[in-house]
């Protein structure tokens, strides 16, 4: 215990604001009870199992965090259900407002991953989560890769392209949306490829 | 997002009043659920609908299964079936966050937009516009619970949508659910001309579903106004190029996405399913 807390005053020398001293203490202090585990877990562990702060406490061991999370996932549903509280329910506007949609912004020069789900000779349809699709024309590079189900990377310009020509009253759409093709990120995997 | 100005401020309702030459059950289920659809569509406006993602459950009293399998206590056991408000409980097929994981609520341009339709608008992003998916969850449900009304009382259901993308998954979904489907070019006469079309009396569809309102360009399908002419009801999904004014039951969606129908299709489905189910355990008759 003594050597840890040396530690922390070495440490806590070189550290000039006071925002980083208290985490460290927690930490590194005996008191602390089951913080959050990651880099410290192992050091955690160690000062709980060494400190004589309280007899009880001697022999009770923190888990540390792979420990905590293999407990959470390998754990019965039954247990689980009793412990966490039942998930509130998402409206729409908060689906919305945290959706990809939102978040893309103005969708030109947008970078996003699509997945191939039709072939038609050397063009290939892919669809990257938005209301349509795209249409790219299959690049002379790998090309034997762009298959269906290929997982592919886009440069997106337009979401839908649609624009209003002369004379007519409402746009004219062409269902697709537009974007560049630039490159491959996964080959389908080897049963789909072998259905192919 | 900039909400686009509502123009009318009512729900499309049905375009036809229902003559006393159809069939006795057809038209008074079709008054009663037209009675409550009209009520619920006012409702909409007046009070305000608490958006959530979990379905709506409605206590029902199940119906006991008929003694004497008579047409007058058929017509009794379905005459019962009205009064509850989800008898099938169909608001427990889908959530709003269902609805929203299958794009659902994406539209098309603002350039594109139906005037009609800008009531069931949620807003646009730089656009492009989004439907207000408590309002579809609210017209989809309705949607379900006639069709599976209608499905029970052994009526004709006939799938219609012109989009050849999706033309054998709505085939697929007609199929599985034994009903009827018809994707391809729409003949003038099908439902207006069908003694002549066809060569004899024909038994026309109680319900068309439509998965697409639209021919593949700018016009609507001829069958809308058909059925109207017809007096059948219909179910459709309206996108925002959509007219929903013939339709009896608008359902406000993306009618272009393939996870969207594929989920309107598998919905239809299970609500047909779930009617036909309740037909043969409590009325006794396939």
């Amino acid at each position: 215990a003594t050597l840890t807390m040396a530690a922390v005053r070495a440490q806590t020398k070189f550290l000039s604001t006071n925002v980083l001293i208290k985490p460290f203490f927690s930490r590194f202090c005996a008191s602390g009870s089951g913080q959050e585990a990651g880099e410290g877990a192992s050091q955690v562990k160690k000062v709980n199992q060494e400190s004589g702060q309280d007899g009880s406490q001697i022999k009770k061991v923190e888990p540390g965090g792979f420990a905590k999370s293999f407990i959470k996932y390998t754990q019965s549903s039954s247990s689980k259900v009793s412990e966490e509280a039942p998930k509130p329910s998402r409206t729409f506007s908060s689906l919305l407002r945290n959706s990809k949609l939102i978040q893309l912004g103005d969708p030109e020069g947008k970078v996003v991953e699509g997945t191939v789900f039709h072939v038609v000779e050397n063009d290939l349809y892919i669809d990257f989560g938005s209301k349509f699709y795209c249409v790219c024309h299959r690049p002379q590079r790998n090309a034997q890769s762009y298959v269906r189900g290929a997982r592919v990377r886009l440069r997106l310009h337009e979401l839908e392209l649609s624009t209003r020509f002369l004379g007519s009253s409402t746009d004219m759409t062409l269902l697709e949306a537009d974007a560049t093709l630039l490159g491959l990120i996964h080959p389908p995997k080897k049963t789909e490829s072998a259905k192919q | 997002m900039r909400l686009p100005q509502p123009v009318n401020n009512t729900v499309p309702g049905p375009a036809m009043p229902f003559s006393p030459t159809t069939t006795l059950n057809m038209a008074t289920l079709g008054k009663k659920l037209f009675i409550l659809s009209v009520r619920m569509g006012r409702g909409l406006w007046h009070r305000g609908i608490v958006s959530s993602s979990n379905p709506v459950q409605s206590a029902v009293e199940p119906l006991e299964k008929l003694q004497e399998s008579s047409s007058d206590a058929i017509t009794e056991q379905m005459a019962k079936s009205l009064k509850y408000p989800d008898f099938f409980k169909v608001a427990e097929l889908f959530t709003v966050e269902d609805l929203f994981n299958a794009r659902v609520h994406l539209g098309h341009r603002e350039g594109s937009l139906n005037d009609h339709m800008s009531q069931f608008i949620f807003g646009s992003r730089l656009s492009h516009l989004i439907f207000d998916l408590d309002q579809t969850a609210t017209l989809l449900r309705e949607a379900l619970n006639f069709t599976a009304h209608i499905a029970f009382r052994g009526g004709i259901i006939l799938f219609v949508g012109r989009i050849p993308q999706h033309q054998v998954m709505i085939e697929n979904t007609a199929k599985e659910c034994g009903e009827y489907a018809h994707t391809r070019y729409w003949q003038g006469g099908v439902l207006t001309n069908s003694t002549i079309q066809f060569g004899s009396v024909i038994r026309l569809p109680d319900l068309i579903i439509f998965l697409h309102t639209m021919n593949n360009v700018i016009y609507e399908h001829t069958a809308i106004r058909d059925a109207a002419k017809m007096l059948i009801p219909t179910v459709g999904i309206v996108d925002t190029n959509c007219n929903p004014n013939l339709i009896t039951y608008p359902v406000p969606g993306n009618d272009d996405s393939a996870a969207s129908i594929s989920l309107f299709c598998n919905l239809f489905k299970a609500a047909i399913l779930r009617g036909k189910e309740k037909r043969k355990e409590l009325l006794g008759v396939h």
